[in-house]
């Protein structure tokens, strides 16, 4: 995937990010190694794919948030990984992927909407010819509201928005002024329970995004990944 | 949007899928009887009527549902199936948001597993030609460009009875008038198939404005159908360039095949030229296929042979492998199928689905792969008996795309969301009554 020194510098480049969002709660330990084992063999399947179209990602990158639930263990709540250039920095992905467990949670809602809060306010790529920014949430929870739990933390995360609506602004429209993200090159990807607030407002109101209901222990089977690598090889 | 649903009136009759279908999530439905393709666009959204507040996000966001709105209405005026060869454009019948999410509605037809249309007698090649050339006519005669030409936006279909193969265009979602593309960041095209100034123009080459995106840019992707389509493959060129249109920016010529007639090898080089100007028009192309020998192909020449070590071997589109499948299935765009065309699952298929190819098929659609890889049908697709397909869903143009999301059903927990609108307004309707092919309409 790494561009290629004896390819015509004139090619199209093409620049891929991804930011997998993973809840790893306890209730996720049932396909938290589905999710895990599609995460690694990712630049694989997305080289094969892409290759089958006769086609070719110029830059990968991918970055890992691992969410639980503030309310419950603050210590743990988040834990991330810059944006991982692949294949050079694959053994970095592959060892943060496999340290992530299943556990804690608490209640039922977790902290997914802060996960997708810092996902958006990730640095994309704003370079190369065409991009394309995925997030993909994988819960199988509800999501606290915004500012509602754990913000007094130290490991609370900084500067990202107060309320759904505000993030709704983040995550933005064609002409939006609020914007963080590149409208031409954003997708979300939601592989959550149809719930609040992933069926709606997220998946009903905002731009763009692909929902695909899931069950706590079921519904994130390898195939879903196969989705994932669908919709960008299709999109570029 | 999930299989069961009703929305507007269809029945969802297929798990929606994204499979080659950009901004959009599409599906097959049914209604009085009627069987339909049902595309969900991402976006844009629309604010909720009975959302009164007056912000800044509010009126741009009302401004872009109601240009959305527009442009689709102009495209629907524009193109009518009653207009000569429009029975072979598979055209919109309804377009209407339910909430705050717009779907467009064309029927589905059946399409024709056509393996390899490189196989067909140069009648039938000729045949299924100019009838994707009277298609494309059809846009370019009112300067709309189609803007995503390429095998999975073509169905070909055959009656049961017809002695030919036709081609039906699909997926004018992306299209624009010629001259006024959308922008570089959001104009819509594949990149095998795109044309070398749609590439310059992406890359922000100053030497290539909007007004030099025109007709065209279908015409080059068709030179290459054209070419995919009588002898299975697409042109060859140097393995360094990512795509024909990149090696024809460098100043390369495609290496086509040399079993071409001498008559046909010319009509490719000029419609794959570098310098739009110098493509025929899609008059020219459709008056060249007049004679049928034009798409016979010869043995190959002495010493014309390629040096498959130094090219490289572009893409088909044509499915191959079994890739893992996805749980939509459908597909659009180049590679893939598309959406709109039958259930299948394309390249993505869901688990204990037929395996698909190439990640790209269309969903529905049945294994027809018409020279430009439409996957074989998902066996759970929808039965039809034959393979449907469905219209391509898709994206750009006119423009959004829509979004797989969610259906609506509001958990419990939901109390705090306000009361989502679910009044469906009807944005454009022409009503069913085509013929049972459809596709014109």
């Amino acid at each position: 995937m790494s561009a290629n020194i004896e390819q015509y510098q004139g090619n199209l480049q093409y620049a891929v990010d991804i930011v997998l969002c993973v809840d790893a709660t306890g209730s996720m330990f049932p396909v938290l190694d589905n999710v895990k084992a599609s995460a690694l063999q990712f630049h694989d399947r997305l080289n094969d794919v892409m290759a089958k179209k006769g086609k070719a990602i110029s830059q990968l990158r991918l970055k890992v948030i691992a969410f639980r639930d503030f309310g419950d263990d603050a210590s743990d709540a988040i834990q991330q990984t810059d944006f991982l250039h692949l294949p050079t920095q694959a053994k970095d992905f592959e060892q943060f992927v496999r340290g992530i467990d299943a556990s804690g949670g608490g209640d039922i809602p977790e902290s997914g909407l802060e996960a997708l809060a810092l996902a958006i306010n990730s640095p994309w790529e704003t370079g190369l010819d065409r991009r394309r920014h995925v997030i993909v949430m994988f819960t199988d929870a509800p999501a606290h509201p915004l500012g509602t739990v754990g913000t007094s933390a130290s490991t609370y995360p900084k500067n990202i928005p107060s309320s759904i609506d505000d993030l709704f602004e983040q995550w933005g429209y064609a002409r939006s002024q609020t914007s963080v993200m590149e409208q031409s090159a954003k997708r979300l990807v939601l592989f959550a329970p149809d719930q609040a607030p992933w069926s709606d407002p997220i998946a009903e109101e905002w731009d763009l995004t692909l929902h695909f209901a899931s069950k706590a222990g079921e519904g994130l089977e390898e195939f879903e990944m196969d989705e994932i690598i669908e919709t960008i090889a299709n999109s570029l | 949007m999930k299989k069961g649903d009703v929305i507007g009136g269809y029945r969802i009759t297929s798990e929606p899928t994204n499979a080659n279908g950009g901004k959009c999530i599409w599906a097959f439905a049914e209604k009085d009887g009627g069987q339909y393709f049902i595309k969900r666009f991402l976006e844009p959204k629309r604010p909720r009527d009975d959302d009164t507040r007056d912000t800044p996000s509010l009126r741009i966001r009302r401004q872009l549902a109601a240009e959305f709105e527009q442009r689709h209405r102009t495209i629907m005026e524009r193109l009518r199936p009653d207009a000569r060869g429009g029975g072979n454009l598979v055209l919109a019948t309804g377009f209407f948001h339910e909430g705050s999410t717009y779907y467009k509605v064309t029927e589905r037809i059946d399409t024709s597993s056509l393996e390899k249309p490189q196989a067909l007698e140069p009648r039938q090649k000729t045949v299924l030609l100019k009838t994707l050339g009277m298609s494309l006519k059809q846009l370019h005669d009112i300067g709309i460009v189609h803007g995503d030409l390429k095998p999975l936006n073509v169905l070909v279909q055959k009656r049961d009875g017809a002695a030919f193969h036709t081609a039906k265009l699909i997926d004018f979602d992306d299209s624009y008038v010629s001259g006024s593309p959308p922008a570089p960041d959001d104009i819509a095209g594949d990149s095998v198939y795109g044309a070398p100034e749609w590439r310059r123009y992406m890359q922000r080459d100053e030497s290539v404005g909007p007004e030099h995106l025109t007709c065209a840019v279908d015409v080059f992707a068709l030179g290459l159908m054209t070419h995919l389509y009588l002898t299975g493959e697409l042109p060859h060129h140097d393995k360094r360039y990512g795509s024909p249109a990149d090696a024809v920016n460098a100043g390369e010529q495609l290496d086509l095949d040399t079993r071409l007639s001498d008559a046909m090898l010319g009509l490719l080089r000029a419609m794959t030229a570098r310098a739009p100007g110098s493509r025929p028009r899609i008059t020219t192309f459709l008056k060249s296929l007049d004679d049928p020998k034009v798409c016979a192909l010869q043995p190959r020449r002495p010493g014309t042979s390629r040096k498959p070590s130094a090219r490289s071997t572009p893409s088909t589109g044509k499915p191959t492998d079994t890739a893992p499948r996805s749980r939509v299935k459908a597909n659009l765009t180049s590679a893939g199928g598309r959406p709109g065309t039958g259930p299948s699952t394309s390249g993505t298929g869901r688990p204990g689905t037929t395996p698909s190819t190439s990640g790209t098929g269309r969903p529905g659609t049945t294994p027809s792969t018409s020279g430009a890889g439409r996957p074989a049908a998902a066996k759970d697709a929808p039965a039809t008996g034959s393979p449907a397909h469905a219209p391509a869903t898709g994206s750009p143009a006119e423009s959004p795309a829509a979004a797989p999301s969610a259906t609506p059903a509001p958990p419990p927990s939901e109390a705090t969301s306000p009361p989502r609108s679910r009044v469906r307004i009807n944005l454009g309707d022409r009503g069913r009554g085509r013929g049972p092919t459809g596709g014109s309409s």
